[in-house]
């Protein structure tokens, strides 16, 4: 079987697009989101074909996901989940658990051999469970989310905050500031909370190994070790994280047309 | 009445009778720092509010002077005095502290002696307290979240560059009220900016966000089973707008105070003066030579 599979996330920041064949990822393409969705979602599928060097026509078969409008001539909507946890599985078969730490909240997915989803739990519309609030304190502490991780992993006395609202920790972080806390014992510190949140709503839902971290907050690596030692388990990080769900929707994409 | 138990008092300047003493309330909030001085017979006489800041302890001492020179009294003319609120262990020169719960409710209550049901909303936290016979019987508060709280309406107000009180005003003109649909504050933000993008009216906009607050707020109070009548106090009731949202939200009239932010402090000095009365009457009174400038002196000690 031969041919192309598309798929499509237009998230809350960046939109991202994969092109799969029967066997592998052949292209894939962000944008930024922008104000508008539907712009978005068709600027990401022009610079995808155009990358892959390929016309709407050699698509077999495309899904959606996500927050924009779908091209009605091609596109098949799935849920932001199912693709989640079926562009995790197809990137490590062993994957059980998936947490996705998005811009604009987290969820975390249980799923089971055949990449299915067996149980999940959201964080809600609530700064504190997503990495947008690393975004806040990037902007605090004046320097860049490609910076953080590393940082952070210097901390000796990561600092303690009373406060999980993002809202409050921001004027919380410039206290520690004042009071001389280290960067790095700060973002540390921030770190925790994070994982915290990520560790409440683990709580509620049996998570198994092997655990699969995704979404722009795995490009984080002092969040994901926060992370792996709250939960007590190893943790795996795909190469390019923010791409997973438009894979599995690019994966579901190929399913769909095998199926037919 | 009471005169005859001074006698007990030790202090030689005790020879007044407790009708020529005063009763202060100090309540160091976290945005706002709030005086309030009351007479023997529980009369207000004096009140006082201003910006809390960083330096708890200096606010406190000037917020007392400031009391004390708008009553055109003298600190030894007080006799108790009683702290609360978020800065409250930063009252160098109180008698005793007290948490805002029961400050609170004794302030709305001697104010509105039949409320039941009093909602307060703060710069960084909400409280739903039931009332029954003036004294606190239930209460649930949000301070885990500004979602419902007056630091909402600051970033808000941020977000659109305008003032409290414009904010306020201009809400009351809208006729189509947008909706807000992210509950977290820094998605709320966003979720304004793209509002603003869109072209929608500044007036529906902000009622918006009063509405946001309103049903966060009524979520929690409705947990108590809100029973009239509610009076509505806090920094955030001083909005006409947001009164109105909340009156929509909760389907009945609120009582608002005139001076909506100074409760806590009012509940605070009458606390004050109910403790000093009841040592009074067991003969146990003992007033406490107090010094504020001891105290401003003492601060820069701390840090910087």
């Amino acid at each position: 079987m031969s041919g192309y599979f598309l798929g499509l996330d237009v998230g809350s920041i960046s939109s991202k697009a994969v092109i799969l064949n029967d066997r592998e990822i052949v292209a894939s393409a962000v944008v930024p989101s922008g104000t508008n969705h539907a712009v978005a979602s068709s600027s990401v599928r022009a610079a995808l074909l155009e990358k892959a060097g390929l016309q709407i026509q050699d698509i077999k078969a495309g899904t959606f996901t996500g927050m924009g409008n779908r091209n009605p001539g091609t596109d098949a909507f799935a849920g932001i989940m199912m693709c989640n946890a079926r562009g995790s599985h197809f990137t490590f078969p062993s994957t059980r658990t998936v947490i996705d730490i998005g811009g604009q909240g987290s969820q975390l997915i249980t799923v089971d051999q055949a990449g299915q989803v067996i149980n999940f739990n959201v964080s809600g519309m609530c700064a504190t469970g997503s990495a947008r609030l690393l975004q806040v304190v990037a902007r605090i502490m004046q320097i860049s989310l490609d910076e953080i991780g590393l940082l952070s992993m210097k901390a000796t006395r990561p600092s303690s905050f009373s406060t999980s609202c993002s809202v409050f920790l921001e004027t919380e972080v410039i206290t520690r500031i004042s009071q001389g806390d280290s960067p790095q014992d700060i973002l540390a510190g921030i770190h925790g909370t994070i994982a915290e949140k990520i560790g409440s709503m683990a709580a509620s839902v049996a998570i198994q190994d092997d655990v699969v971290i995704i979404g722009g907050g795995a490009l984080d690596a002092g969040l994901v070790a926060n992370i792996g030692q709250k939960l007590g388990t190893k943790v795996l990080v795909p190469e390019n994280p923010r791409l997973i769900a438009a894979l599995g929707a690019a994966v579901i994409s190929r399913e769909r047309y095998t199926a037919n | 009445m009471l005169d005859h138990c001074i006698g007990k008092v030790t202090d030689t300047e005790m020879k007044k009778g407790i009708s020529d003493f005063f009763f202060t309330g100090v309540d160091i909030g976290s945005t706002m720092s709030k005086a309030a001085l009351i007479d023997a017979g529980g009369t207000m006489r004096a009140y006082v509010v201003g910006p809390t800041g960083a330096e708890h302890r200096r606010r406190a001492n000037r917020i007392m002077e400031d009391v004390l020179r708008q009553a055109g009294l003298m600190l030894d003319d007080v006799a108790w005095i009683v702290s609360t609120g978020y800065g409250r262990v930063n009252v160098p020169f109180a008698d005793k502290q007290i948490t805002e719960l029961t400050c609170h409710a004794r302030g709305v209550a001697s104010l509105f002696p039949d409320v039941r049901t009093a909602i307060d909303i703060g710069g960084q936290d909400a409280k739903a307290l039931k009332i029954k016979d003036g004294r606190l019987t239930d209460f649930l508060t949000n301070d885990k979240c500004a979602a419902g709280t007056g630091r909402f309406l600051e970033v808000a107000a941020e977000t659109l560059g305008l003032s409290l009180d414009e904010m306020a005003s201009i809400s009351l003109q809208s006729d189509n009220p947008v909706k807000i649909s992210n509950i977290c504050t820094i998605f709320a933000q966003q979720e304004i900016i793209g509002r603003i993008s869109d072209g929608q009216a500044l007036p529906d906009i902000l009622a918006g966000v009063y509405i946001a607050i309103a049903s966060r707020v009524a979520k929690l109070a409705r947990q108590l089973k809100v029973e009239p009548p509610v009076v509505f106090t806090g920094g955030v009731a001083k909005s006409a707008g947001m009164v109105k949202a909340m009156e929509i939200a909760l389907g009945m009239p609120l009582l608002v105070p005139p001076e909506p932010l100074i409760t806590g402090a009012l509940g605070a000095a009458a606390l004050a003066r109910d403790h000093a009365l009841e040592l009074m009457q067991r003969g146990e009174f003992k007033l406490h030579k107090k010094q504020l400038a001891e105290a401003i002196f003492d601060y820069g000690g701390d840090k910087n």
